[in-house]
């Protein structure tokens, strides 16, 4: 650990590219250049700040729904708390290579998140094509084709409405609409519905400013269980006596919860939050799998601007060295303010 | 007397209970229903996939499973992270042990700055030291390397020690599982009275006779809590496997998930049958030990 940090900082200051490091490779120390270099660049600020969004949407995420998950079954409000523990933990068990995967295929634009949402619309869309039918539907159960039957049908999908080809649909609706001779008005339709109904697509991954979202959905699914399982684990080591007494006295469900539980737990939320910020360093591997940083650089964190500077295309290692030290000092920062929680909360552990 | 919630009566608990396991139930659903609709998945032909990504396969095609298996080359890579696993969680184990016998036992003035710098390792992560960990087991396979072929015993870019060897992978994953694994056998070998040494000691016993006869036995929950820890860890792994190897006869398992992402990616029912062949070890691991993983990983994780 110790030589690895070492040399990272001293070939951040240098400008080694490559050829030998040992023995004579012919580069020298040029100071603090790359750091400059890394400060104007607006791709590192930007992988820092989604740095930044994953160690809130996991402090602020993870840590308060695991806490309240665990409370939900450490006061067994929810009966079989083994099985909701079970199921809660799978996510964190699997490779995040799978979970990566998963998830890209389920929020890309063809996938099963537009599949089920176009099936809604296509659902309420049918509603309002029967409606413009049964209107229309003549005394002897035959369709009564006419313009304003035509009209109407345009008028109701938003994207014909808009006039983009008003006129192409209305010739090829006429067409259709005389070439379903036979049919029942039931499967004309459905027809219909097919053929006009609106197609939402899951856009997310591939729209540079919304492509954190999922990234940021999939981090909170993946580890949510695991704190749930840590909060659990230390609640059970309160003494149920204490919670006993208090309901003997007349304290109500609300200040168990804000008087004993919170206060007991405080060392383990604490030092959660602390894993949490720290774990943000390391969703390298997610979300590689997920979208490799991009679309456009957009979903980059510090590990894959990283990666991308020293493994794709020419390497750059002096800035990601630099890169690699900056996500060092991050580290140390969390180790001394672990330090500081540690004391205020225990009165000077002399620990780590 | 009221020993839990369940118990209170009225209108209002009723609705706070309803409306507790619904949230229970959600969460419960988001976190099984895309692992089944994987699972589902993998059984269809890419053209039922793309007919009806949500519903029950059509015509039931297991073949996905043999196909995604010989075109990921599952049958080298599984062996390699069974390899990985076993060997790197094994030897880890055992030195984590080793080192928190003198940690907790044999107390030096050096022991404590060591010490720290393991439980540094705890937070600072591995993936921060990617790119310095690269190069460090380059440089020293050139380092070496050209030191051989000075005295005329190899060429020197077909020297590998360190990169791209199963050796260097080992010894870098052991490398990133000391510091968790050192911390905890620390903390649970201070438990154990230092009376015992003492009085192993007094009858004559090496410190290598009452490290392997005394402690090992006493240490067994830890061992086993370290196992069950460290075994998902080194099986996913991906990060330092992505840039530690490239030859296919050394990769692991994830490696090989990750390539039906890229240019496999439009042959959906053997992509499906890839991330469950992906999923199932660890899932399987998960189901028989899965009171003491959780255990585990509370006490692991965080002590109170």
């Amino acid at each position: 650990m110790a030589f690895p940090i070492f040399l990272s900082f001293v070939l951040s200051i240098s400008n080694f590219n490559g050829g030998k490091i040992f023995a004579g490779g012919g580069w020298k120390l040029t100071g603090g250049q790359q750091y400059i270099r890394l400060f104007s660049d607006p791709y590192f600020w930007h992988a820092f700040k989604n740095n930044i969004l994953i160690v809130l949407v996991s402090v602020l995420g993870q840590l308060p729904l695991g806490l309240f998950l665990a409370y939900l079954i450490y006061r067994k409000i929810v009966r079989g708390g083994d099985f909701w523990q079970g199921i809660l933990y799978v996510p964190a068990i699997i490779s995040v290579i799978v979970i990566g995967i998963m998830w890209n295929l389920i929020f890309s634009p063809y996938g099963p998140l537009s599949a089920v949402i176009n099936k809604y619309y296509s659902l309420t869309f049918h509603a309002k094509v029967s409606q413009v039918v049964a209107a229309s539907v003549t005394s002897d159960g035959h369709l009564h084709l006419t313009d304003v039957l035509v009209n109407k049908l345009i008028a109701l999908n938003p994207s014909g409405a808009a006039g983009v080809f008003p006129a192409p649909v209305a010739g090829g609706l006429k067409d259709f609409l005389a070439s379903t001779s036979g049919e029942t008005i039931k499967e004309i339709e459905q027809d219909l519905t097919n053929l006009l109904a609106p197609v939402w697509s899951a856009d997310f991954l591939s729209n540079p400013k919304t492509a954190m979202i999922p990234i940021l959905f999939v981090i909170l699914w993946c580890w949510t269980g695991m704190y749930m399982i840590l909060f659990l684990a230390n609640m059970q080591k309160i003494d149920p006596q204490t919670i006993e007494s208090a309901q003997i006295d007349g304290a109500k469900e609300k200040s168990i919860l804000v008087h004993i539980i919170l206060p007991e737990l405080s060392g383990v939320i604490m030092n959660a939050a602390i894993l949490c910020i720290s774990g943000s360093l390391n969703s390298f591997a997610l979300i590689y799998a997920m979208t490799g940083g991009g679309p456009a650089r957009m979903t980059q964190v510090l590990s894959i601007y990283m990666y991308e500077k020293a493994f794709m295309g020419t390497p750059d290692y002096p800035l990601a060295n630099a890169i690699s030290m900056m996500m060092v000092l991050f580290s140390l920062i969390l180790i001394i303010l672990t330090k500081k929680v540690q004391k205020y909360f225990e009165g000077g552990s002399d620990e780590i | 007397m009221k020993s839990n919630y369940r118990q209170e009566k009225g209108i209002g608990a009723a609705l706070w209970r309803f409306f507790a396991y619904l949230i229970m139930i959600i969460f419960a659903l988001l976190a099984i229903v895309p692992l089944v609709w994987l699972v589902i998945s993998s059984f269809k032909t890419t053209v039922d996939f793309q007919a009806d990504m949500l519903g029950l396969p059509k015509h039931f095609y297991p073949l996905n499973y043999p196909q995604a298996w010989r075109i990921g080359d599952f049958g080298i890579l599984f062996g390699n992270s069974v390899f990985y696993t076993v060997f790197s969680v094994g030897i880890a184990t055992f030195l984590s042990l080793l080192s928190g016998f003198g940690f907790s036992k044999l107390a030096r003035k050096s022991s404590k700055p060591i010490y720290s710098l393991f439980v540094l390792g705890i937070l600072l992560t591995t993936q921060t030291l990617m790119v310095p960990i690269f190069l460090q087991v380059t440089q020293l396979d050139t380092l070496i390397g050209g030191g051989l072929a000075k005295i005329g015993l190899c060429n020197v870019n077909q020297f590998h020690l360190f990169y791209d060897t199963k050796f260097g992978v080992l010894l870098v994953y052991i490398g990133s599982l000391l510091p968790i694994g050192v911390y905890l056998c620390t903390e649970f070998e201070k438990s154990i009275p230092t009376s015992l040494v003492e009085a192993a000691l007094l009858d004559g016993a090496g410190y290598l006779q009452i490290f392997i006869y005394v402690f090992i036995p006493m240490c067994v929950p830890i061992i086993v809590t370290l196992g069950l820890l460290n075994i998902p860890t080194i099986w996913n792994e991906f990060a330092l496997i992505n840039i530690m190897v490239s030859k296919l006869s050394l990769q692991s398992l994830p490696l090989g998930i990750y390539k039906f992402s890229g240019t496999l990616a439009s042959d959906y029912g053997k992509e499906f049958a890839a991330l469950v062949i992906g999923l199932l070890p660890m899932l399987i691991f998960y189901l028989i030990f899965r009171k003491q993983i959780t255990k585990s990983v509370a006490s692991g994780a965080i002590k109170g």
